[in-house]
């Protein structure tokens, strides 16, 4: 059994990391693989990643300096918290992990990490899928585009 | 009172992040849509921003307690 000490709903572990500096995304998945098989457990069947950066362009094609994330300390981190609970039990994932950056991060610098393990391939993307797309819609997180001096609250997300 | 939070392009628009709002003594209990009109943000809330008290998601006619935390939140954009 993959996770002895408690059925599988109850023991899908999740990890949620707000990054206010630079975060290596393939250093955080290492240490989320290297937790999932601690104590000699099973290492989980399917895993669905998704690692999303910072484009060097704003919305409206001009080059951008930089992006700031500002967040809501306390109902952000509650907010991904009760998504991740639901994608969970809805898909039976086995192990969620969720980085997010705040503050100032440049082109090129990783902005978010999805990481779900499930017992299949099917669960995996569609629980990876729908939490990535929870949390650009319903977790509290606002971008500011800076660009030539001036920065401009972004309303809204870019197309899927 | 009730503590009142604007976020991103809504704070900067009203040039303030925070206020505390009393509640004066034998008055009706606010929703946050009546806060919305007295703390002069507008007479209705836009249907893009959204209502959270004490941290989740609410509705903007929740009758609010004395030490609740409401918080205005523009479109959001993570991720």
């Amino acid at each position: 059994m993959r996770w002895p000490s408690c059925p599988r709903s109850a023991a899908a572990e999740r990890v949620l990391h707000l990054h206010p500096a630079r975060f290596d995304p393939l250093a955080a998945l290492a240490e989320w693989q290297q937790g999932l098989t601690a104590a000699g457990a099973e290492a989980p069947a399917a895993e669905a990643h998704f690692i999303g950066r910072v484009r060097g362009r704003t919305a409206s094609g001009a080059p951008l300096e930089a992006l700031e994330l500002e967040h809501y300390p306390g109902m952000t981190e509650a907010q991904i918290e009760r998504i991740a609970a639901t994608i969970t039990s809805r898909h039976g994932l086995l192990a969620v992990r969720v980085d997010h950056r705040v503050g100032r991060v440049l082109p090129g610098e990783a902005i978010v990490l999805v990481a779900v393990a499930a017992d299949r391939r099917g669960p995996a993307q569609r629980g990876g899928q729908e939490l990535l797309e929870a949390l650009k819609h319903e977790a509290p997180f606002w971008k500011r585009e800076w660009s030539g001096g001036l920065g401009t609250w972004v309303e809204g997300n870019t197309a899927f | 009172m009730i503590r009142v939070r604007l976020f991103a392009g809504l704070r900067e628009r009203a040039g303030w992040g925070e206020q505390q709002v009393p509640i004066p003594a034998g008055s009706p209990l606010p929703t946050p849509a009546h806060l919305w009109r007295q703390l002069a943000l507008g007479e209705t809330i836009p249907p893009q921003v959204r209502v959270a008290v004490n941290q989740a998601f609410a509705t903007d006619d929740q009758q609010l307690q004395p030490g609740d935390e409401v918080a205005f939140l523009p479109p959001i954009s993570g991720g």
